[in-house]
């Protein structure tokens, strides 16, 4: 039964389900790292899903809806930015509000629009793999081949996106002048300002950068995965990415490759549930499951876990 | 013409003018030295220069022309490069990174790290400010950042370097590198203005001195026509004794005893190796030592800061080998410590609150739980009374004071607790000669009155002249004990560098580097 359970299928999976937690984690590292913690990921997610959605029915274009989904993530981190950089707020109760402010604008918007509470239709056409490469036959070589494409060239477009936006938001931040004055900005601010780094503004591009990427992981949730939206169908998924974000040591492939780890976590746990048919288990224990994995890597990690020195501090000129 | 004058700069923070009608003039390839009481105004006239703070009043010229300076930036592209009384750099990032954030050699956004690093390695060279560019700040010594933060400058093309009490933190070696850089980049044609409060630097580096008081420009002489009495005097306004009276102790039963302590450091390396000391009643006794031997790692260690790997520490045969902070507190110990804005001080907190930390649950300050306001003010106005703490009141946040200030608030704190051990470490780091030479007094008045104190200095010249026992460290171990009187610098100085009790007569630069760079 444990190799049927390990199929190339189940990898593919994991890397899918990792795909919106890779990228509002990055968004999560991004903005963190400049000094503002963004626990609002869940509901920027939350609005790119939704947007995404509403602006595809509308036009009839999944790309637009991307599109529009990036641009909710931004406005919605736009007030995070305005609260937090420009107010002073505490970031933790401007992001908490976000959140509520995510999940009650969508539920409204949605009963507005389409005139009813739970789920809207479902688009049209979700957006396909990018590849689609023949398989099948016989013999070694064919079974192997089946194996790459599956784990290899299976994927959506916003999947292999992800993948190269931890690449190079990797080397952007240890390799050019943005990163490396992000990174200052969240240890030591007062430093990057005394030598003419403007902390104020550094620390909004870097807010907005992870609405933009939160949007763009709700819209791999609702055109690419799911193909409706359903009230707050990101259910913790920010949460997550946060904790995949600590656990990624406030890096962007460290964001990644943990948010893979939760990932393949949310797979078994599908997988899982289709097993048991028949069982006594109740499907919620293994609804479960993913988060008690983040219960038990934070509490395992997180007393070494170091984050930016300077981390949910506004900084005030003198 | 002078490279920058100032003229009438005022500057007032709610309650205090912090700078009044001050002018200056720095000519190219000069040496200024700007002395001063805790709280005269002197960081706050360079912050002004830098663009950190805005001006109510005056006018600034570079080079003849007026300027206007609204932010470091603006500074920098005049020329202008200062190092901070409290270190502006980012401790996770590279020396080379530190260096050249601002102004980083980069094509379309990415850096250019092999030319950076090449810049870096130039300069170093250049000034003899040795460094290495790919370490890791963090992981530096204070000398060592201290040699970033001035290439650092140089990096950004500085021609004006304000030093703000650039030796408070070093250690006496260190302090020779520093003044032979600040020699070598004069004659390169840049000018330089000093914060310090150690005379001795002054009338060995100085080509003028310029003296304020409560804001204002007090007087202005060379050291050629004046001496440490004549400075001390301009400063304070009263004559000072550099050197206090000391009469020989008499010590009573014993009050701490450390058994065999061994202590890990952060990265988990014996910092103690097995270190016993007593200190009884009645007696002062000195830590001497280069930074970084383990001394920090022994008063973290006693005061409950830090969980030692093994060995014992009692407090008048009571064990608080393991006692939290809260317990030693409460068992008799007070605690000077180094860093003051670290450990000592929460900065965001009012001179009052601050006043109370560790006594807020105690009578009198709290009642049912409840804290007091009345009792805790009227103590709080006392206490800065007393320590002379110089503030408009005592509702001011503890990061708006001044350095020396801070300083005065933890040594009020710590001090006014009536403590039976008192561990003070660097407790006269950043004051000025008027406040050593008081903290000083209060220190043997405390001896006298039959307190057991326990003094950590990288003041050669404190240690001896406060000490009635000298303990010196290396290397996480006891290195030489001497009584009161028994040591020279020259002896001291000789284990504080590594030489051991089987080699008799000092070696030479070790005693002298030590001995050259003393504190008053
Ligand atoms: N940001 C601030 N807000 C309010 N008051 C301030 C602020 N900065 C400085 N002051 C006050 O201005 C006065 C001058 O302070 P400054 O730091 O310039 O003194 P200093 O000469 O550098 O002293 P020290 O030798 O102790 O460092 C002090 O009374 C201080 O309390
Ligand atoms: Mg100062």
């Amino acid at each position: 039964m444990w190799l049927s359970f390990l199929t190339p299928d189940l990898f593919a999976s994991a890397i899918r389900m990792a795909t919106p937690l890779a990228l509002a984690a990055i968004g999560g590292t991004i903005c963190e790292r400049s000094g503002v913690v963004n626990i609002a990921l869940e509901g920027m997610m939350l609005v790119g899903a939704f947007f995404g959605v509403v602006v595809t029915l509308a036009t009839g274009n999944v790309w637009l809806g991307v599109v529009a989904a990036i641009v909710a993530g931004v406005l919605l981190s736009a007030i995070h930015a305005f609260a937090s950089v420009t107010l002073r707020m505490d970031q933790v109760v401007s992001g908490t509000a976000l959140n509520i402010l995510a999940l009650g604008l969508t539920g409204f918007l949605m009963e507005v629009i389409y005139g009813h509470p739970g789920a809207t239709n479902g688009i049209a056409h979700k957006i396909g793999p990018v590849f689609n490469f023949p398989t099948g036959g016989t013999g070694v070589l064919a079974t192997i081949w089946s194996w790459v494409d599956q784990i290899v060239f299976s994927y959506t477009p916003i999947v292999y996106v992800a993948i190269i936006i931890a690449i190079v938001a990797q080397w952007a931040m240890y390799r050019t002048r943005w990163g490396l004055r992000l990174r200052a900005l969240g240890e030591h601010p007062r430093a990057a300002d005394t030598v003419g780094v403007r902390v104020q503004a550094g620390r909004y591009v870097a807010v907005l950068i992870s609405g933009a990427l939160g949007g763009l992981a709700g819209a791999n949730l609702t055109l690419e995965q799911v193909g409706v939206f359903s009230d707050n169908m990101t259910s913790g998924r920010g949460f997550i990415a946060l904790a995949a974000n600590i656990f990624g040591r406030w890096t962007p492939v460290g964001s990644y490759l943990a948010s893979l780890l939760f990932g393949f976590a949310e797979a078994i746990e599908i997988r899982m549930q289709s097993f048991q048919q028949g069982n006594q288990i109740p499907v919620q224990f293994f609804l479960m499951l993913p988060y008690v994995l983040v219960v038990i890597v934070l509490a395992g990690f997180m007393g070494r876990a170091v984050g930016p020195a300077a981390i949910g501090k506004p900084y005030e000129k003198e | 013409m002078p490279v920058l004058e100032l003229r009438e700069i005022t500057k007032v923070f709610p309650g205090v003018r912090a700078n009044d009608r001050v002018s200056l003039v720095l000519e190219r390839g000069e040496i200024v030295a700007l002395l001063g009481e805790n709280g005269a105004g002197k960081s706050t006239l360079m912050n002004v220069v830098y663009g950190l703070l805005a001006p109510d009043g005056g006018e600034i010229l570079v080079d003849g022309k007026p300027v206007r300076i609204r932010t470091p930036r603006e500074a920098i592209d005049l020329g202008i490069g200062m190092v901070h009384q409290h270190f502006m750099l980012v401790q996770t990032l590279t020396v080379t990174e530190n260096i050249i954030m601002g102004h980083e050699p980069s094509r379309f956004g990415v850096i250019d790290f092999a030319t950076a690093r090449a810049k870096v390695r130039e300069l170093s060279l250049r000034y003899g400010l040795k460094v290495d560019p790919g370490a890791r700040v963090a992981d530096l010594s204070v000398g060592m950042q201290q040699r970033v933060e001035i290439l650092k400058a140089l990096y950004q093309g500085a021609r004006i370097l304000i030093l703000d009490e650039p030796t408070a933190v070093l250690s006496p070696q260190e302090v020779g590198e520093l003044f032979g850089v600040v020699r070598s980049l004069v004659t390169e044609g840049l000018s330089v203005v000093l914060i310090t409060h150690k005379l001795d630097e002054v009338m060995g580096a100085a080509d003028r001195v310029v003296v304020m008081r409560d804001g204002r420009v007090v007087g202005e002489t060379t050291p050629a026509k004046t001496d440490q009495v004549g400075l001390a005097r301009m400063m304070v306004g009263r004559d000072v004794v550099l050197t206090v009276e000391r009469t020989p102790a008499r010590p009573g039963e014993t009050v701490l005893e450390v058994r065999d302590l061994v202590v890990l450091d952060e990265r988990r390396l014996e910092a103690l190796k097995g270190v016993g000391l007593t200190v009884h009643a009645g007696e002062i006794v000195g830590i001497a030592g280069v930074d970084g031997n383990g001394q920090t790692q022994l008063v973290e260690a006693i005061v409950g800061l830090k969980r030692p790997q093994s060995g014992s520490i009692s407090l008048r045969d009571k064990d608080i080998t393991h006692a939290a902070p809260r317990a030693t507190i409460h068992a008799g110990v007070s605690h000077v410590p180094e860093d003051r804005q670290r450990r000592g001080l929460v900065l965001e907190f009012d001179l009052a609150e601050n006043l109370i930390l560790g006594d807020q649950r105690d009578a009198p300050y709290a009642r049912a739980g409840i804290m007091r306001t009345r009792v805790i003010d009227e103590a709080a106005r006392k206490r800065i009374g007393d320590y002379d703490v110089r503030t408009p009141s005592i509702r001011v946040l503890a990061g708006n004071l001044s350095g020396g200030n801070q300083q005065k608030l933890v040594l009020a704190r710590e001090m006014g607790r009536d403590p039976d051990l008192l561990v003070a470490a660097q407790p006269t780091r950043g004051l000025d000669v008027g406040a050593i030479e008081f903290v000083h007094r209060r220190i043997l008045t405390e001896r006298d009155g039959g307190k057991a104190v326990l003094l950590v200095s990288m003041e050669l010249e404190e240690i001896m002249s406060l000490s009635d026992r000298i303990l010196v460290m290396y290397e996480g171990r006891i290195a030489a004990e001497f009584a009161a009187g028994e040591a020279d610098a020259e002896r001291i100085g000789f284990f504080m560098t590594g030489g051991s009790k089987k080699d008799h007569a000092p070696a030479p630069q070790a005693g002298t580097a030590v001995a050259g760079g003393g504190g008053l």
